[in-house]
């Protein structure tokens, strides 16, 4: 396990926190979180550091990042992450993206294909399907929102968002410090994800233009995005498959670290 | 002291097996057209009755897809009750700015208003409710923003001549010219609904507006909301105008303390219980996280918390009494928090036609004339000498 340092990087709408750190490897490994605005300290990033240059930049109104006042939708998002790869000098870098940050990913990957050398998406959001929507995530009490995220009950924040269940009726109950990150998150996620939800109407024909092989991880107790999004990125990018994720629901990314990693590195040849 | 009536138009026939949220997902199969045609035909009079009763003026406000309030559209029923008074102020509280794409239609539709009722129209503006960014998908994270916006905007066809250009980032419009424009001038009074975002009573302050907070929290939110409010205004290098405070608070008037609360406690609880659940989602970036905690530490103490009579006494989150008590109450409150505007809410939940009526009555025997003794401050709005000739002059 190798330790990420923090950061902080000048982007063109704010600056933004930067966790980086790890070895060499053949491509720089970029991280792009989910809703949750995972990063710091996560097992997954130490666990790829011990082999690869992972950066892990916090998306505009996560963490310590600003400028989400100059973010309205995908496209922006998508145009703030080739500025984070431009700043970082990394004219081209494997891409690994979390749900809401696999859509940010494939978004990217389709603007830009060159930039991208090779791509994991882990339960992305991002496109539309007919008669299988992605799950609402807003307007949802937490502890609801925490079984659909999370296979084990006991996982950390899990029992933390169920214990925020109570605050409407006793603000007491959690400190707001703990709270805040959960507002912010929200808040920059449905700038770009409230209308259309959590998609992008013109994504799926875009897909063809990816160029970078791609492999998208779908767990199976993921309560949030059901299978046949993996199975649409599938259809539309031209070098991809899905690998299905026993014993894992949404942020898997998080939860289950070991088993997302080994199949990351094994994506990406290393 | 102006006293105003308002009127939510519940929907009062929610059946007893259901028991989900009143908003959003409440489903509208549970809306029997026929009864909402005789409610608001009913809701209507109540409203007209109040000019009758010597009111300054009523109110009506928008919600969508609910119970709790059946006026998708306040300047509908605001058109009718231009034609059918001549006197009452009429406010609506308000257009929510958001949901008007153009909001040009506000600044028409609320010209049309102030015509038609020869001057008397009070023109609220509102974020909306989070509950509306569900149900009409729209961003509340732009919420703000889109408010902002298009506020400037029907300033601007107000008081600028037209036709003119509008370049926003939400709203470009290359021919703003509306045909009418408003009888006030330069525009008609402006309220602004809120309850406590710091953004909306900077905004109050900033523009010298009157600032309306919505009731279902104790009295001594209100207390501080307002003095939250004096305080934006004193940054601003003036002091508040009592006329730029409202409160909105339901009231009961019967002949004794005992009948009043037997005769309206169901009606309130079904109000509290049935139609205010769900009323108080908060989408995210609606409000910004220094409001959220702000409105947070209150949010222990509104209506939807409560569980005995002697809590709502205690937080007086209804005024419900005999005259001497009402008046009692209500003087102490107007003093307490130095408001100008007492918006009452007279017909509550499922309270029947009669008990409003006669509450009504009451309130402006024995109440209203003992209130307006004892704070003569402001004046009964004037009539423009313009007003055209309605139908019940």
């Amino acid at each position: 396990m190798t330790t990420l340092g923090r950061a902080t990087l000048d982007s063109a709408v704010g600056p933004i926190e930067v966790h980086r750190g790890g070895g060499a490897g053949p491509a720089t490994l970029v991280y792009l979180h989910s809703a949750q605005g995972e990063g710091p300290g996560m097992a997954l990033l130490e666990n790829l550091a011990d082999t690869r240059q992972v950066v892990a930049p916090l998306f505009p109104g996560f963490g310590d990042s600003e400028g989400l006042v100059h973010i309205d939708d995908i496209e922006d998002a998508a145009f703030h992450v080739l500025d984070v790869l431009d700043r970082l000098d990394l004219a081209w870098c494997d891409l690994v993206g979390s749900s809401l940050g696999g859509w940010m990913a494939a978004e990217l990957a389709v603007r830009w294909p060159e930039r991208v050398r090779r791509m994991v998406l882990v339960n992305p959001v991002g496109l539309y399907v007919q008669g299988a929507p992605i799950t609402e995530i807003f307007g949802r009490t937490p502890s609801e929102l925490a079984q659909e995220l999370f296979a084990d009950p006991e996982y950390p924040l899990a029992q933390l968002m169920r214990a925020m269940d109570g605050m409407e009726a006793d603000p007491s109950l959690v400190p707001f410090e703990l709270v805040r990150p959960f507002l912010q998150s929200q808040a920059a996620t449905a700038k770009v994800g409230w209308n259309p939800y959590l998609h992008d109407p013109k994504l799926l024909g875009r897909l063809g233009r990816v160029t970078a092989p791609t492999l998208i991880i779908h767990a199976r107790q993921d309560g949030i995005v059901p299978r046949e999004h993996a199975e649409a990125y599938e259809s539309a990018i031209p070098d991809a498959k899905v690998a299905d994720l026993e014993g894992a629901a949404h942020l898997a990314a998080l939860e289950r670290p070991d088993e997302v990693a080994t199949l990351v590195l094994q994506h990406l040849g290393d | 002291m102006r006293f105003f009536s308002f009127h939510l138009m519940p929907y009062p026939d929610l059946p007893p097996d259901y028991d989900g949220p009143a908003w959003i997902t409440c489903p509208n199969e549970l809306f029997d057209p026929r009864l909402g045609g005789e409610l608001y035909n009913r809701y209507i009079d109540e409203l007209v009755y109040a000019e009758e009763l010597g009111f300054d003026g009523v109110c009506v406000n928008e919600h969508h897809q609910n119970a709790y309030g059946i006026m998708p559209s306040p300047n509908l029923i605001a058109s009718i009750l231009a034609r059918l008074t001549s006197r009452v102020r009429i406010a609506v509280v308000g257009n929510a700015l958001p949901l008007y794409d153009p909001p040009t239609r506000v600044a028409e539709e609320f010209a049309m208003i102030d015509c038609i009722s020869g001057g008397r129209l009070i023109a609220g503006m509102v974020v909306g409710g989070g509950p509306e960014y569900y149900s009409f998908s729209l961003n509340p994270a732009h919420a703000r923003e889109r408010f902002a916006e298009a506020h400037d905007l029907i300033l601007k066809v107000w008081t600028e001549p037209g036709p003119f250009e509008f370049t926003g980032k939400h709203y470009k419009l290359r021919y703003v010219n509306s045909w009418p424009r408003p009888i006030q001038q330069p525009h008609p009074e402006i309220w602004i609904p809120g309850v406590g975002s710091l953004e909306t009573l900077e905004f109050v302050a900033k523009h010298h507006y009157a600032y309306m907070g919505i009731p279902y929290f104790h009295i001594n939110v209100f207390e501080r909301m307002f003095a939250m409010l004096r305080e934006a205004c004193q940054k601003e290098g003036y002091d508040a105008d009592p006329l730029q405070l409202g409160w909105l608070v339901p009231i009961f008037v019967a002949d004794t303390d005992a009948e009043a609360r037997r005769r309206y406690e169901e009606h309130f609880w079904y109000f509290v219980r049935r139609l205010l659940p769900g009323i108080n989602i908060s989408p995210p970036g609606y409000t910004s996280v220094r409001s959220v905690e702000n409105i947070m530490k209150n949010a222990g103490t509104f209506a939807l918390n409560l569980d005995s009579w002697d809590q709502v006494v205690e937080g007086q989150y209804a005024i419900v009494g005999s005259p001497e008590t009402v008046t009692e109450l209500l003087s102490a409150n107007i003093e307490r928090l130095g408001v100008g505007n007492l918006l009452g809410l007279f017909q509550l939940g499922t309270l029947p036609a009669l008990d409003t009526k006669q509450s009504l009555d009451l309130f402006a025997t024995e109440v209203m004339p003992k209130l307006r003794a004892s704070f003569p401050g402001a004046q009964r709005p004037e009539v423009p000498a313009s007003a055209p000739a309605t139908a019940s002059s």
